[in-house]
Formats: C-alpha cells, structure tokens, sequence
C-alpha cells in the first residue's frame, strides 16, 4: 500500500436507494493514483463515472469501502469537514464551466481564497497569477459573458488551482469545447501535469483521454480496464 | 470571515435585480414610513402639549375648589396660605390666585381690564417677557405697588414701545409697569391667568380682596418628581383648614399630559397595528423574493458549496442578502417618514403651537433597526437555511 498516493480508493461502492429501486451505480472499486498522475476515467454512459468524480471529489460518501485522500480518510467526514477538505485539497473543473455571470474573471478565480479566509489583496494577487499561468494575464476584468468558451473554462481550471490542491477533478472539462478549443485546453492540461499537477478527468473522448498517461475504464460500475497511454 | 465582501456581493446582487428589489421592499418602505412618520408627529405633538403649559412650571401645581363646592366657605386666606411651605413637605411657596374686572387708566385713556395676583417668576418657566420683568420674590413681599401687563393688557391700552417705568392707575392706586409678558402661545395655563394686568398679592389683597376671596392657589415644590405626594398632602392639609365639607382639586402639567397621553396610547395602538402588518406583508415578499434567488441560483450554491463554501458561509451569504433588503427598505423608510412626519408637524402643529419639537432621532433609527431586525429573522432565515442545505452534486445538476 503507497500511503503517499494522491488517492487511495478501497472496495469503494456506491448504491442510490430510489425507495423501490436500488441504483448500484459503483460496484467495488479499487485504484491509487500517485502525485502527480494524469489520468482519464473513460467509460459508457451511466458506467458511474460521474458517480467517482463525485466520490473523489468530496461532494458524497460512499456506501461502502474507504476513501483516503492525501492520506486522510474522508470517508466518514461530516459535510463541513467534507466541504474544508475540498476547500483546501481540490479544484473542479466542469463541463458547463460554473462560473459565476455578473462576477470579473479575477472575482471568479478569487472565489475559493474568499472561503479560505484569505485577506483582498491577497486574494486578487494570487488570482492574477492563476489566470496568467492559464494565459488570461490579459481578459483579468472580463465577465464570463465576454469571453469564449475555452476562454471561461480557463478560468475555471485557473479557479481550481487558486487553493493550490493536491489534485484536479474535471468532468468532462471538453464537453462543451469544439475540437479546436479542446485541444488547446488539453495543451493548458498537460502544461500543469508537467509542472506536477495531479489531475483525473473525466471524458468520453478518446483523443482527449490520449492526452492522460493512463485510463480507467468503467463499465457498470466497475473498473474493465486500467492502463498506461503510453504518454510521458 | 469578512463580513464587508457579503455585503458587497449582497448589494450588487440586489443592484443587478433593480426593479424586483424595489418592488419587493415597497411594502416595507411604507409601513416604516408610516410607523415613523406618525412617530415623529406624536414627539411634534407632545412637545407642543409641553410648549403650551409653558406658563407653568412643572415644579408647580394648582389648588381650587371642586365644582360643587361652595367657593365663598372654600376660598382660603393669605395668612393661612403663606404658612403652607412649612406646614407641607416639598411645598416651598404658596401663591394665591385671584383676579377681578376693573377699569384702569393708562396715560389718559381708560379701559376695562381683567386684573388680579400675579405669581413671581419661580411658577412659570417659559411665559416669555417683551420688556422689563416679570414679578419678583421681592416685590410679593413687600407688597410693592408694581405691575405686569400681558401681551394682551399691553394692547387693550394700545401701548407703543416699552411702557416701563410709566405707571398705571386703578381706581386711586398707582403701580410702576415693571415688565410687559410677551405673547402667551398657551391660552390654556399661561402664567397670569389671562388677565391683563397682575400685581403681587399683597398688594392685591389689600386694595380689593373684601372678605376672603382666594379660590385659586398657586403651590411650588422643591422637587417636582413628589408631585402626587404633595398634592395629596396638600388636600390634607385643606381639610385640617377648612373642615371635610370643602372638597378641592388639584391641577398639573401631569394632569394635562395625562389626557393627551391617553390619545397617543390610541394613535400607537393604530401605529403599532399598521405596523405589525405592513411589518408582515414586507415579509413575506421578502421570503418569496428570497425563495425565487435560492431557486435562480441553485448552479451557483452548488458550485460555491463544491469550491469549499461550507454551509454557514453560503447560509450568511443569502442570509446578508435579506439583511440588505430590508435593511435598505427601512433606510428609506427612516428617510420618507423623518421627512414626511416633520412636513406635516409643521404645516398641523407648529403653526399653531410656535413650539419646534426635536426629531426623535434615536426612537426613529430604533424602529428601524426593530423593523429591519424582525424581518430578516422572520423571514430570511428560511430560505438562507434552504441554501445552504442544498446537496451540491443535485445543485449542480440543476438546470
Ligand atoms: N442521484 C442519483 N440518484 C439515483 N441514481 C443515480 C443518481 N446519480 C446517478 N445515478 C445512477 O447511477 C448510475 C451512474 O451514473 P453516473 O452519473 O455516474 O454515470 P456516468 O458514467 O457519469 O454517465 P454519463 O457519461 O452519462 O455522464 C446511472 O445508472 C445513474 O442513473
Ligand atoms: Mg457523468
């Protein structure tokens, strides 16, 4: 067992009771991911990987099985605890980007240092910096009404990183990207994996997948495949 | 926590939703305004009433027969009367009042006047005084012959400037004009009586009281604050004088204020009323409005509760946002009803009453502060706390 992996899931399932109905959208998952990985979860529609994101990700518990993050299981943790670990470990990234309208993109990027207690100054610095590492030095006072779609999902991964965590969850981050946009924020991935990011990222493109070192394939709940790519 | 960035973002949310935020705290606007501006008018009204008895101090009180008393068996002599201070606890003074028609003559013309004992300075408080003086300690005692002319007096005699010094005669006795009172706004206890002309009572009692003509008396207290003890006591003390079948009464600025209170104890049983429901009707616009920014927002609470925002900061961020709605609704309610209530105070009551009553700013500011309160506790609660007990994966999926 590799204590200092990024992300040690155990036996992790994850049933939704719908009263008649029992939904086994995990079925016994098992995986560690070092510091530092990249890796895309690939799998059929309803396979449950929204299902591992959202386990991952700290926003639900599971069934059954352990779940440590950075060596700490937060299987068990309450929801403000829950909601602390995601402040301080994690960045979402989303496939509908969740930024938010009438707010600048420095605001947006910001957000998560506000609910770090972090002072304004410092707050703006750090978010300045943020968007100058995903490219936007320049669009810093833009709506997200005045940028583009790749533009606004830049901010979002810049937003993500802002609390500096340990790990980047994004759920299909492409899905709302032409195939142009999704290659250039693939490149702004890779950039980051490179720099020691740790990401997962969900997606049912293969060409985007091709840009992770390994895949995990799901299919009904459970893990069919898990491969290197071959990459890096 | 840094509560000035909530407000910020509370204010610019509300900015952003313009007309509703408007609309949604009319409600509120009125029935502050209302609640305050008749607040405002009471303090305008009670300064007025206080104003009017200015005549008298409150340090003062008035002694008289009751109605069915016969006045001729009540009437109470000087002596008896200027051994009051010593004989009654908190009595420092005792002045009797009494007052006759006359005719007088002031340089050569003559006039019928109203003319009887004038109190000294220490009973009245604010009757104001256009020339000389008014009666003093001094001249009661000795019994000078000096004399008062009220604002009436002085122009029943068609007087023209200041008349003091010059005398003026009744019947073969003259008195030195000491002091001419300026206009009387009361009417209702003014100093003199409403009479023209007063003179120490002494020199009263001397020339044209025949028999024992006290009625009124005039008592001055040490400490206002036992004004009902010493009425009491001093009730006693007549019946010791004058035998149980001598019924008196007393009158005081208490016993005024008493019957205006009891109008204003309706007028803020109505305020409060229209209060309590505009009170209810603003908050329940608020809780819908709240209700619909919760529904609106649900992709934004989820992504800040997924960012990290745990549910206390999301329930003070909506929490805030209620707080700003009908925090600003009641500034400017504070605003409309300070304004309108001293609008109105001046047009209804100061035109009548000269008297200026200060803005009851610290009560204003107090129900305002009482109304933004119970608001955004009643009301904003509820869909803060809906909020933040949102599940984040189902906020986030909402569309
Ligand atoms: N809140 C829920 N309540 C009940 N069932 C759910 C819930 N969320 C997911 N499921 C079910 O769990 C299974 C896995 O869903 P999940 O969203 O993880 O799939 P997915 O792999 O992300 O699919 P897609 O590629 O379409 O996004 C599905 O059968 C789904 O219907
Ligand atoms: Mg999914």
């Amino acid at each position: 067992m590799n204590s200092s992996a990024a992300i040690d899931v155990r036996e992790v399932t994850k049933t939704y009771d719908l009263g008649d109905v029992k939904v086994e959208a995990l079925r016994g998952v098992s995986f560690t991911i070092a510091r530092g990985e990249y890796v895309a979860i690939m799998g059929p529609s309803g396979s449950g990987k929204s299902t591992l994101m959202n386990l991952l990700g700290c926003l639900d518990r599971p069934t059954t099985g352990r779940y440590l993050l950075d060596s700490i299981d937060v299987s068990t943790l309450g929801d403000d605890q829950l909601a602390a670990i995601r402040l301080k470990k994690l960045g979402f990234v989303f496939q509908g980007f969740n930024l938010l309208a009438r707010t600048s993109a420095l605001k947006n990027v910001a957000l998560p240092l506000f609910y770090a207690g972090v002072g304004s100054r410092e707050r703006n610095a750090l978010a300045a910096g943020r968007l100058a590492e995903v490219g936007l030095a320049d669009r810093v006072n833009h709506k997200p009404s005045e940028l583009s779609g790749g533009q606004q999902q830049r901010v979002a991964i810049a937003r993500a990183l802002v609390n500096d965590p340990a790990v980047l969850l994004a759920d299909e981050p492409t899905g709302n990207l032409d195939s142009t946009t999704s290659e250039e924020l693939m490149g702004v991935f890779q950039h980051l994996n490179e720099a020691g990011r740790t990401i997962i990222m969900v997606t049912h493109d293969e060409d985007v997948a091709g840009h992770a070192r390994r895949i995990i394939r799901l299919r009904d709940g459970r893990i069919v495949d898990d491969q290197a790519t071959g990459k890096g | 926590m840094n509560l000035t960035q909530y407000f910020t973002e509370a204010f610019a949310v509300l900015a952003a939703n313009r007309v509703r935020s408007l609309l949604t705290v009319l409600g509120l606007i009125i029935g502050v305004t209302a609640v305050i501006a008749i607040q405002v008018l009471g303090a305008g009204m009670a300064g007025a009433v206080s104003g009017l008895l200015g005549g008298l101090s409150e340090r003062a009180f008035i002694v008289f027969p009751s109605q069915q008393a016969n006045f001729t068996r009540a009437s109470i002599k000087l002596s008896d009367l200027q051994r009051a201070k010593d004989e009654i606890p908190n009595v420092v003074a005792a002045m009797p009042a009494g007052g006759q028609r006359v005719v007088a003559a002031y340089g050569h013309a003559h006039h019928r006047i109203t003319f009887g004992a004038g109190p000294d300075e220490r009973f009245s408080t604010s009757t104001p005084i256009r020339y000389g003086r008014k009666l003093s300690e001094d001249d009661i005692a000795e019994g000078r012959h000096v004399c008062v002319v009220s604002d009436q007096g002085y122009t029943k005699f068609a007087m023209i400037g200041d008349p003091t010094g010059s005398s003026l005669r009744v019947g073969d006795r003259r008195f030195t004009i000491v002091g001419v009172l300026g206009t009387d706004k009361s009417g209702i206890l003014p100093l003199n009586f409403n009479l023209d002309v007063t003179v120490p009572y002494p020199t009263y009692e001397r020339y044209f009281v025949h028999g024992n003509a006290i009625v009124f008396a005039r008592f001055l207290m040490a400490d206002a604050s036992k004004v009902e003890a010493t009425e009491a006591d001093t009730l006693n003390w007549l019946r010791h004088l004058k035998g149980p079948r001598v019924e008196y009464q007393t009158f005081d600025r208490k016993a005024f204020s008493k019957g205006v209170d009891g109008i204003f104890a309706g007028i803020t049983i109505v305020v409060a009323l229209i209060g309590a429901v505009s009170l209810l009707v603003a908050g329940i616009g608020i809780l819908n409005i709240m209700l619909v920014s919760v529904a609106e927002r649900t992709r934004e609470i989820g992504l800040r509760k997924a960012i990290g925002a745990t549910r206390f900061q999301v329930l003070l961020q909506f929490f805030i946002e209620a707080l700003a709605l009908s925090g600003f609704g009641c500034l400017i309610g504070l605003i409309l009803g300070v304004t309108i209530g001293a609008l109105v105070n001046d047009f209804a009551i100061v035109k009548f009453s000269g008297v200026v009553a200060p803005i009851p700013w610290v009560r204003s500011i107090l129900i305002a502060t009482v109304f933004t309160t119970v608001v955004t506790l009643a009301f904003g609660t509820y869909p803060a706390w809906r909020a933040a007990t949102l599940d984040p994966i189902e906020a986030l999926r909402y569309e």
